[in-house]
């Protein structure tokens, strides 16, 4: 009995500190100056102010770098899935001494640190004018997503049997048709909560954005650069437009944040 | 030949993912590696980069916060995590929603859960004013003036991140356990203590070292914290790989160090599966 309260009281001092800091970001965007730019800042909002978000839609800021993000993020997907999900499902049909390699490949890559591959990233990008573009940055997104994508997808495709390719081809498929039709469609829902995953995870971006811009910002960039400039409440609006989408997204996909996923969402 | 044609259609499908690897992350890191041992304009073999490096204070500065930062982090992750999990597999109700509120921190992109940080760790931030309210300090403290405070500043940050992953990881492997082991040990009259250390903990070893694992390499290549948070006061070794590119201009002593990272990363997975984990091997 006592046990169980004192699990309690862990949880709730454990969601409390998590929560917190979410609290505080809203708070710092919402709150006047004087709320803030003070030794001894409140913890509530107690002068109430619009004027940092209006700032932000109002400045000419946002829109530039709003719409990179979305697209960036948007193809990077799309690619991601088009690349990542017909070699998924190869390795998933392969046989284990294989597949075990190819797995086992795609987690290597991720022991590569972004700095090492950015850099001669950026120095190829100069040379070839892909510096600030939208598709060198989606092909640097890449870079980290699809073998993440590879490998949730892997898991999808091995839970379809077999025996359902063996009956289509029997009904007279052929090879193509039965992954087109029967396949396919089985691993859509994991193919999309994978394609959710990415999106998300360049929408977040940092690093690779970081090397491959001098003045065509993604959203990550921009607040950046308000934060460099010492700006709290306008990176603040700002960071609070980035995680909004990204809440929502997480809590719908909460269900599947499942272990096996997780070791492989694990971003730095 | 033959076993090309029998199967063209498998590496068609596997192509695309294949060369972009080999293209896009392979070739980099390896071009990465060379750099490291090039001249700048020349492109001769040289040492000098590291030689460069080693003789950085602030190569060794780095070197040294990134060790510290992850291996004072995964102590602390692990720890933490291994208390939540146990909570949460303890109760019985609203399980769903403390794991709900829990996962918010994950959603949370990097460099945001950053600009956060910086409200809370700054010198008229939120923790300064709690200890001023608690009345633990009265005067302000500099959290990102350098030295250990800074580096458990950057820790709590990435904690505050990551902590839900590593949670579930555990939970997860502690939920994999079957509860006839728990039987069987209540009716041996094992205490609550002596069933963590002899059952729980042994069977949570697969789960741990995963996660323990994928933790330490993202711990290694941290980036976005310690930039927005300690700037270049206090390096780790991807910030000063970033300054060496970024700032002064110079690729190959960017290499060098970004290699010096990919070999730690190596090393340590290298260590932890052939000395720990067959250690704990032979004592089961």
């Amino acid at each position: 009995m006592r046990g169980r309260w004192l699990a309690y009281l862990v949880l709730v001092i454990f969601t409390f500190v998590m929560i917190v800091p979410v609290y505080i970001m809203v708070k710092v965007s919402l709150s006047a100056p004087q709320d803030v730019m003070t030794q001894h800042p409140p913890y509530w909002i107690e002068n109430f102010t619009w004027e940092h978000w209006s700032r932000m839609f109002e400045s000419g800021n946002l829109w530039e770098p709003l719409r990179k993000s979305l697209t960036v993020a948007t193809l990077t997907t799309l690619l991601g899935v088009v690349a990542a999900a017909p070699a998924s499902y190869v390795i998933s049909r392969m046989g284990r001494k294989w597949k075990y390699t190819f797995v086992l490949g795609l987690l290597f890559t991720r022991m590569f640190p972004d700095v090492g591959i950015a850099l001669p990233i950026a120095v190829n990008f100069i040379k070839w004018n892909l510096v600030d573009t939208d598709l060198g940055l989606i092909l640097a997104h890449l870079i980290p997503n699809l073998p993440f994508l590879a490998w949730i997808l892997v898991g999808t495709f091995e839970t379809i049997p077999r025996d359902l390719e063996q009956a289509a081809y029997i009904d007279g498929a052929s090879r193509l048709e039965a992954l087109r039709k029967v396949v396919f469609p089985l691993a859509a829902p994991g193919i999309a909560v994978g394609a959710l995953f990415v999106w998300l995870n360049s929408w977040n971006e940092f690093t690779y954005a970081l090397y491959l811009t001098v003045s065509e910002r993604t959203l990550p960039l921009q607040t950046y650069y308000f934060i460099n400039r010492g700006d709290w409440f306008q990176s603040a609006s700002y960071s609070v437009l980035i995680t909004i989408p990204v809440v929502i997204i997480t809590f719908f996909l909460q269900r599947y944040l499942k272990a096996g996923y997780l070791s492989g969402a694990v971003k730095g | 030949m033959r076993w090309l044609k029998r199967y063209r259609m498998e590496t068609l499908l596997l192509a695309p993912l294949v060369i972009y690897i080999l293209g896009l992350t392979v070739v980099p890191v390896l071009r990465a590696i060379v750099m490291g041992f090039q001249k700048k304009g020349t492109e001769e073999w040289t040492l000098d980069n590291y030689r460069y490096l080693f003789s950085r204070p602030e190569f060794s500065d780095a070197f040294w916060n990134t060790l510290i930062i992850t291996v004072v982090g995964l102590s602390l992750q692990i720890a933490i995590g291994l208390i939540v999990a146990l909570s949460l597999k303890h109760i019985t109700k609203g399980k769903g929603i403390f794991r709900t509120l829990t996962m918010i921190p994950m959603g949370v992109p990097t460099l945001v859960s950053g600009v956060t940080m910086i409200y809370i760790f700054a010198t008229s931030g939120y923790l300064n004013e709690l200890l001023y309210d608690l009345k633990l300090s009265e005067v302000p403290i500099d959290w990102a003036a350098g030295g250990f405070s800074t580096l458990m500043m950057i820790v709590v940050a990435d904690m505050w991140k990551v902590m839900p992953i590593v949670v579930l990881l555990l939970l997860a492997g502690l939920e994999s356990i079957s509860d006839d082991v728990y039987e069987a040990a209540k009716v041996d009259g094992a205490t609550p203590w002596q069933t963590f250390w002899r059952i729980t903990l042994p069977l949570l070893r697969p789960s741990i070292t995963m996660a323990l694992i994928l933790r330490a390499i993202d711990a290694f290549r941290i980036f976005e914290l310690p930039l927005v948070l300690a700037g270049r006061n206090t390096p780790v070794l991807s910030t000063y790989a970033y300054t060496e590119y970024g700032t002064y201009n110079n690729p190959y002593t960017s290499g060098a160090a970004s290699t010096i990272l990919l070999l730690m990363i190596v090393a340590f997975i290298f260590l932890y599966m052939f000395v720990v984990e067959r250690k704990g091997g032979d004592v089961q």
